[in-house]
Order: structure tokens, then C-alpha cells, then sequence
């Protein structure tokens, strides 16, 4: 049986409430907490048993709720704009990890430049007047202008 | 009130913070209309930039935006349909109407004066209000905090969506637990760590704003592109501008709506998680109930009353949601919950004691409502044509300069690359979650309030004993604790109500086929 919609969040939250739980109950107190009424895992505790109380709570309200209902909710994503997202996630990361390496006037035309592309621009016009110019005056107004500093690319330097 | 109102033009009157209103009311404005970005992605794209400015030139800057945000979510509304707000999407029931019938400008102009009016009156109540709350607040105790935190995080949950209650409560607890990772500021305990150093003095509340809002909010349009009628300002039948006068009967048929509207908006911007959208709503209906048969059967066909009704009281709304975050350190909604979030990253602490320990923000946030009103007058409606423009930039260059600012944007703050990972990952998080249809406004209310809690809760505790005695010993205490608890079951009443009717509509289905 394929997961419903509304049941997917609320189990998502259970595991994760769940998993946090475990964690909670795991804080090492300090010796001189040991007697206080309030620690640092209290409020943890209260947290994780709540929001599990909720998870439960939605999980049965779907289940009770006429078929019908809750059939009507699933809502399609189309294979290809959940490709393009994914590879603007894959691209987000990738600059992330070049940012410092290969230093901000680089990696930042470049990932302007296939965001673009993964976004479906193909105009050479905008694909290159919207990335180069627009990472060089960036960076022009941040390390000239406000005096900000930014990675030039740990390989280079 | 007088030295206040003088020490906050002062400060408003600064030719740096004049400029900041300005700009803040232009970019709002502008990132407002392109459809699906709201006030919290536009102030959560500013937080960056106001971080090297002085407080009060920030909170100057952040303000404008948001009015900008709401003014330009009213320009999308009309023009083509598609509100960048959801304090604006009343405003389409009229407004588009209008600008089918060739009245676009008018319309425009409409919005335009009412936003101006509401957002007026809103900062004279604001003005009156505040001061009055804040000396009131001044004999609040941490367990009146902690319980009045408790009724801001319930409130914004039972004020969601219909039938977003329990996840806007899953939301919350999420953005809670998230606000115990790091450090126990009280015991120096290390929580939810994993033995990452980077972890250790907690997740940041600008990448946590910044992914669940600017990114997911970008994403979300890539993902499940908008896919309802929805027209580019370059279409052929998109209404043209056209004049912006108004006659001297049609200014006489909303003026009394304005005020009804500004008045009620306020007052319902002032409730902790009603805000903009509650108000024009509630504006909108108020208005269709009290017009005359005539008038009321022109509601949804392009009525000038039911554009003025929400226009206005989105507006004084905005302004309305101010008191509780001045005075009390209580965010409302989403977006004074990211400016309570800048605040605190300045070292301020909202609350009572704003107005005593840091009188030019508190003033200067005031003040400058009034001259971010009359920029967005003077400025934005000249403009509007061009400004109109706006809409037609294309959707690939848009998305990619989002994610770009808001990557760069934590980045400049942080110099740190795993913030980067870490908020990517949140993006997904959240991404997930707003195709589950949950809302994200109580996840980072949870955020910023789990630490203010959890500090007020230890000294109440510490207070009475370690008994939850201090919930019932005060008055105060215990009226606004039960406020929280009949808050809290309202969405019961909505859920055995839906379920009767759901049953009912099930059985006569059944006995039909």
C-alpha cells in the first residue's frame, strides 16, 4: 500500500520526534544538576513526548478521516521539475564546496552560469551578461566598496 | 510620549536611515510583486545587509520592507492575478476584476492610497498603543513570559490554514527542538551536538530563516511550477496601467471602509498569529456584510470597497503586529519573528524594557512607519508602471539569484561553508515539507522563542521551588495561561464539526450510488 500524503508528514515527524527522544533521554547531566527540577534535558524530554503526542494525534484524525478525502490530496510533481530541483540542490552543495577552494569570483559565474542552464536558458546573452558581470560587480562592490572580505581561492593564494 | 516622538524623528530624520527607508520600501516593493515571494523571504533576504548597519538603522530598513513586501504583493494581485502574499490575496477578488474591466491603474491607485491610509493609522495606534503595553508589560514576571510565549506558539498554530492545525504544531515543536541544539546556555551541557564543533553554539537563525524561507520559497516554484492562470505582464491581454485618478464620489464611497478596515485590521495584526492575511480576510467580509444590496452583489466583480477593505487593513495590520514584538518581545507571525530573530542578533532584547534601555529603535521604528507610508506613496505609485515591469523577468535568472543572495548571504555573515551544507540540507527539509503542505512561519517562530522559554521556564521553576505552582499563583499568569489552553482547543470544535460533515457527506454519497 502506497503511503498517503497526509500520513507521510505526520510518520516522518514520529521517527524523527522518536529519534530525538532517544537522544534526549541520553544528555549527561552535570553532578551538580542532579537534584535540580529543571535540567538541560527537561525541557528536551517535554518537547520530544508532545510532538509525539501530536504525530499521533494527525496520524489518527487521517486515519479516521472518509477515504474519499483523503485520496483527493495527492498531488503530482512532474518528473522533470523534480530533476531540475534536485540538480539546483546537487548545484547549491557544489558551490558551497568550491566557494573557498576556488574563491568566490570563479565558483560564483559558474554557478550562476549552469543555474541558468538547469534552470532552461539557453540565450548566450543571458547565460553569460547575467553571470560573469553580475559575480564581478558583486564582488566589486563587496571588497571595494564595503570593504568586505572575500575568498580570492585558498588554490591560488 | 513627545521626547519619544522627537528622539525617533531624530533618528528617522538621519539622512542614512531616511535613505534606508527609502530603499527598504523600493527592494520590498520589488521583491514583493514577483509571485510566490513574500515579506519573510524579502526580509530574510535583507538580514545580511542590515547586519552591518547599526540596530537601528536595520530594524529602519526591515520595517520599509515589509511594507513594501505587502504593497508589491498588492501590484501582482491586480496586475495579473497572482498575489505574492498571502495578506494580498484578498485584494485579488477586486483588484483583478478591476484591471480586466481596463481599470488597472485606478485599482492600483486604490491599493495604493489605502495601504497609505491604514498603514497611517495604524502607526497613530501604534504610537498610543505601544508606550501604554510596554509600561503594562513592565510588571510582567518570567512566568507571564513563559506562558505568554506559550499562547504566541498556539496561536499562530490554531490561526493557520483550516486543517493545518496539528502540523503547524508538529511545525513548532520542530522549530523548538531545533533551538536545543548547542550549548545549554545555563549548565554549558552540550545538546544534539554529534560531536560537531560547528554545532556547538547552535544552529543560526539567519540560515534557518534563509532556508526555510528564501530558498524553499524559490525552490518550491521550481518544483511545482505555478500551474493556474497566471498571466506575464508581456501578454497581450494583460490590462494596461491606465489612469490612476480617482473621482470625488468614488473617494466618498471608501472612506468610511478605510477606516472601518484600518481600525479592525489593527486590532487584528495586534492578536499573536492572526496578522495581515486574518485581516483582510476578515476586512472583506466585514465590508460585503454591511454594503447594500447593490453595492454588495459588485463584491468578486470589481468592487472599489472590496479592494479598499483588505488593502487597508493588511496594512494596519502589519503595523498592529508591531505591538506585541516592542512590547512584550513576542512575535505575532513570521515575519516579526524574523525581525525579533535580527534584534536579538544585535544584542537587543524586545520586551518592556525596549522603550526604557533602547528608546531609538523603539522610536525610530515608529517614526519611520509614517515616512514609509508616504514613500510608498509618493514613490511607488508614479512608478508603478515600471515597477510592473518587474514581472516580466524571467523565472531562470530570478530563482538563481535567490538561492546566490541567500547562499552568499549566511555566508558573509558566518565565513563558514558548513553553514552553507547545513542550510541546503534544511532546503530539502523544508521543500519536503511545503509540498506535505505544512507551514513554515511556526517552525521559526518555535525557533527563536525555544531559547526565551526555556530560559524563562528555568527561573520560573527556580522561582516557585521547582513547582509548576507559578502557572495559577498570578492572575496574569493563569488568565493568559488559560487563554493558551481554550486557544489550543479551538481547532477541536473545527474538527468534530468537519468530521460530522464528512460523515454525513460520505453517508448520503453512499446511499446516492
Amino acid at each position: 500500500m502506497m503511503l498517503n500524503r497526509e500520513l507521510l508528514g505526520p510518520s516522518l515527524f514520529l521517527a524523527l520526534f522518536t529519534l530525538y527522544a532517544i537522544v534526549a533521554w541520553q544528555i549527561p547531566l552535570l553532578p551538580f544538576e542532579e537534584y535540580e527540577t529543571v535540567t538541560s534535558a527537561t525541557l528536551p524530554k517535554v518537547y520530544a513526548a508532545f510532538g509525539i503526542v501530536v504525530c499521533l494525534l494527525s496520524i489518527g484524525a487521517t486515519l479516521l478521516k472518509p477515504k474519499e478525502q483523503t485520496a483527493e490530496l495527492a498531488q503530482r510533481l512532474e518528473k522533470d521539475d523534480v530533476l531540475r530541483t534536485f540538480a539546483l540542490l546537487v548545484l547549491m552543495v557544489l558551490y558551497s564546496a568550491a566557494l573557498e577552494p576556488i574563491g568566490f569570483l570563479i565558483s560564483t559565474s559558474a554557478f550562476l552560469l549552469v543555474g541558468f542552464f538547469v534552470m532552461g536558458e539557453r540565450r548566450k546573452k543571458i547565460l553569460l551578461f547575467a553571470s560573469i558581470p553580475v559575480a564581478v560587480v558583486f564582488w566589486f562592490l563587496m571588497t571595494q566598496v564595503l570593504g568586505i572580505y572575500l575568498v580570492p581561492g585558498d588554490l591560488w593564494s | 510620549m513627545f521626547d519619544g516622538i522627537m528622539l525617533g524623528l531624530s533618528t528617522v530624520l538621519d539622512w542614512n536611515n531616511l535613505l534606508y527607508v527609502i530603499v527598504g520600501c523600493f527592494v520590498g516593493t520589488f521583491i514583493g510583486m514577483l509571485p510566490g515571494l513574500g515579506p519573510i523571504t524579502a526580509i530574510a533576504l535583507m538580514i545580511p545587509i542590515t547586519y552591518s548597519i547599526g540596530a537601528d538603522s536595520g530594524m529602519i530598513l526591515m520595517a520599509g520592507v515589509y511594507y513594501g513586501a505587502i504593497f508589491g504583493g498588492s501590484t501582482s494581485s491586480i496586475l495579473i492575478n497572482a498575489p505574492g502574499v498571502a495578506g494580498t490575496v484578498a485584494s485579488s477578488f477586486d483588484g483583478y476584476p478591476l484591471a480586466k474591466q481596463g481599470h488597472a491603474g485606478k485599482a492600483l491607485a486604490i491599493a495604493a492610497y489605502s495601504s497609505f491610509i491604514g498603514g497611517t493609522i495604524g502607526a497613530i495606534l501604534l504610537m498610543v498603543a505601544a508606550p501604554l503595553l510596554a509600561k503594562v508589560s513592565l510588571s510582567f514576571q518570567s512566568p507571564d513570559y513563559v506562558v505568554l510565549m506559550f499562547l504566541g506558539l498556539t496561536a499562530i498554530a490554531a490561526f493557520s490554514n483550516k486543517g493545518q492545525f496539528l502540523k503547524a504544531m508538529m511545525m513548532t515543536v520542530f522549530g523548538l527542538m531545533l533551538a536545543t541544539v548547542g550549548i545549554d546556555p545555563s549548565s554549558g551541557t552540550e545538546r544534539f551536538t554529534f560531536g560537531q564543533a560547528d554545532l556547538l553554539d547552535g544552529i543560526s537563525f539567519l540560515l534557518v530563516a534563509m532556508a526555510t524561507f528564501a530558498l524553499a520559497e524559490a525552490l518550491i516554484n521550481v518544483v511545482r511550477p505555478e500551474k493556474k492562470e497566471v498571466k506575464s505582464i508581456n501578454d497581450s491581454d494583460t490590462p494596461q496601467i491606465g489612469s490612476t485618478k480617482l473621482s470625488k464620489a468614488e473617494v466618498k464611497e471608501m472612506a468610511p471602509t478605510v477606516g472601518r478596515s484600518s481600525l479592525l485590521g489593527f486590532i487584528v495584526g495586534v492578536l499573536p498569529g492572526a496578522g495581515a492575511t486574518i485581516a483582510s480576510f476578515m476586512a472583506y467580509a466585514t465590508e460585503r456584510n454591511l454594503a447594500p444590496k447593490a453595492l454588495k452583489d459588485k463584491f468578486g466583480k470589481g468592487s472599489l470597497r472590496g479592494l479598499a477593505a483588505p488593502e487597508s487593513a493588511n496594512n494596519a495590520a502589519c503595523t498592529g503586529s508591531f505591538v506585541p514584538l516592542l512590547t512584550l518581545g513576542i512575535p505575532g507571525s513570521g515575519t516579526t519573528a524574523i525581525m525579533l530573530g535580527a534584534l536579538i542578533a544585535y544584542g537587543i532584547q524586545p520586551g518592556p524594557m525596549l522603550m526604557e534601555e533602547n528608546p531609538s529603535v523603539f522610536w525610530a521604528v515608529i517614526v519611520s512607519m509614517y515616512f514609509g507610508n508616504i514613500v510608498l506613496l509618493i514613490l511607488n505609485l508614479p512608478l508603478i508602471p515600471y515597477f510592473a515591469k518587474v514581472l516580466a523577468m524571467p523565472k531562470s535568472v530570478l530563482t538563481i539569484m535567490i538561492l546566490f543572495f541567500s547562499l552568499i548571504g549566511v555566508y558573509l555573515v558566518s565565513f563558514n561553508t558548513f553553514d552553507l551544507f547545513m542550510m541546503v540540507g534544511f532546503a530539502l527539509v523544508a521543500l519536503v515539507l511545503r509540498i506535505l503542505a505544512f507551514p513554515m512561519a511556526p517552525l521559526l517562530l518555535g525557533f527563536i522563542l525555544g531559547d526565551m522559554i526555556e530560559r524563562n521556564f528555568r527561573r520560573s521553576m527556580m522561582l516557585s521551588d521547582g513547582s509548576l505552582s507559578f502557572l495559577w499563583e498570578r492572575p496574569l499568569t493563569l488568565s493568559i495561561f488559560i487563554i493558551s489552553i481554550l486557544v489550543l482547543l479551538f481547532p477541536l470544535k473545527d474538527f468534530i464539526t468537519q468530521r460530522r460533515v464528512d460523515k454525513a457527506a460520505l453517508k448520503a454519497n453512499q446511499e446516492h450510488t
